[in-house]
């Protein structure tokens, strides 16, 4: 049984890498930092796989674990400083964001957690309760989170109210 | 979705993937795989391979008959192995790194703090370089150097590993970190492993009493057989830098036939030409 969940993991995270990098570089902003995320991501996943009681929840269920593992170098990152000064734009440490800059930039420049609520509604397309599921936040606060990104932001919510 | 966040997918989504992503993916799935089989394993026996782990550590540590018998218990040996665990190679304005890191796999707190400190090593090294050559490039652009002229810069960061010997009882094998950036330099981290006990190996253990003089010794013959067989000297005088004495801090390896073979880095008591020293204490 476990056997078989493996398979479909495995098919899951080869065909999706690309998903993978791009939501860990989003975080990390470093390739190696993504590939070593990712890598221990799926070393994690697969160690865990007889935990995964469904498989056609994989989606979440990885999800929850590739950004526990972002945002714990993250915070680990806290600690030694590894950011090159040209991946630190004054939207990292200034409040509020710059008005400059594409969308998907000034999402990069988010805290974190108001981040991870915004690329997994906007960029993976996730509902907010499949969001709520990988963070392991409450509803309200995972809709709270998004309103107040979209609203530092400062973009429409156009079809978004739900 | 409206436009604008469109827009902010498509640049997301935009982003180059590096061609060891795949291969950096399936070593992940591989590790998870290995640690889930060993963990099935284990609950499938319901616990009894973990208490006899632990009984024969307690029996190995406490009985010498015992330790002496249990060398015929192959399991023992064939659970540890050492492999690659990071392996990328990556070329950016031209530093070229090639890293091809080991671990040990198993779970003993010897192996666990020694992978923790190859990690850290081989982290570190990249890191530096990386910053040696970043900095470098900028004081090139800055002093008037060309784009153009950069691009014939190359600098190789290397980190690799072989295996000297591995039996059942002992695993002895080096990691070597080198760069050339100005000119070539190399590190190398040998470690020598007790797989019975879970110790580093000493240098004392392997030569027993009297291993000071019996290498010290054995050195300077070498030496002199390495002087008189070389038309010219290598080797600095022992009061300007050169070979003095062994201690608990000299690097070694174990050879496959088990004999001990002392090692000096390049430019630690020769010329650098003269590469590194090794030397069998047999």
């Amino acid at each position: 049984m476990a056997g078989k969940h493996e398979t479909v993991l495995t098919e899951y995270l080869v065909s999706n890498q690309a998903v993978f990098y791009r939501l860990a570089l989003s975080y990390l902003h470093d390739r190696e930092d993504a590939m070593d995320a990712v890598q221990s991501a799926a070393c994690k996943a697969l160690e865990q796989a007889h935990q995964l009681r469904e498989p056609g929840a994989v989606r979440t269920w990885f999800y929850r674990i590739l950004v526990n593992e972002c945002m714990d170098r993250l915070r680990a990152r806290k600690r030694v400083v590894l950011i090159p000064p040209e991946a630190l734009d004054a939207g990292s440490y200034e409040d509020p964001l710059p008005s400059d800059g594409s969308l998907a930039r000034r999402v990069d420049a988010l805290p974190p957690e108001i981040q991870t609520v915004i690329k997994l509604r906007f960029y993976e397309e996730l509902s907010l309760a499949e969001i709520a599921e990988v963070t392991g936040w409450k509803l309200n606060t995972v809709k709270s989170r998004l309103y107040g990104g979209l609203k530092k932001l400062r973009v429409s919510m156009e079809g978004e109210e739900r | 979705m409206n436009e604008e966040w469109k827009e902010a997918k498509r640049e997301y989504e935009s982003v180059q993937l590096p061609p060891e992503l795949d291969a950096r993916l399936r070593t992940g799935i591989a590790q998870g795989r290995k640690k889930s089989a060993f963990r099935r394993f284990v609950r499938r026996s319901g616990g009894t391979v973990a208490a006899c782990l632990a009984l024969l550590v307690v029996a190995l540590n406490t009985n010498p008959a015992f330790a002496a018998a249990a060398a015929e218990v192959p399991v023992v040996g064939q659970l540890c192995q050492v492999l690659t665990v990071r392996s990328f190679d990556w070329e950016e304005n031209g530093l070229v790194v090639h890293v091809h890191q080991p671990a040990i796999e198993d779970d003993s707190p010897l192996s666990q703090q020694i992978n923790q400190e190859i990690q850290e090593r081989v982290d570190a090294h990249v890191a530096e370089m990386e910053q040696i050559w970043k900095e470098y490039r900028e004081s090139f652009l800055k002093t008037g150097g060309t784009e153009e002229e950069w691009n014939d810069r190359t600098m190789e960061v290397d980190v690799s590993y072989e295996i000297k010997s591995q039996s059942e009882e002992r695993l002895s094998f080096v990691v070597t970190l080198s760069q050339n950036a100005f000119n070539y330099s190399q590190t190398q981290d040998f470690y020598n492993i007790d797989l019975k006990e879970y110790r580093n190996i000493t240098l004392e253990e392997l030569l027993g009493e009297g291993w000071v003089e019996r290498c010290n010794q054995s050195i300077q013959e070498q030496i002199a057989q390495r002087q008189e067989s070389e038309s010219f000297d290598y080797y600095f005088p022992a009061d300007q830098g050169g070979f003095t004495a062994v201690d608990e801090n000299t690097s070694f390896y174990i050879r496959s036939d088990g004999v001990a073979v002392v090692v000096f880095p390049k430019y630690a008591i020769a010329a650098g030409a003269a590469g590194v020293q090794e030397f069998p204490i047999e």
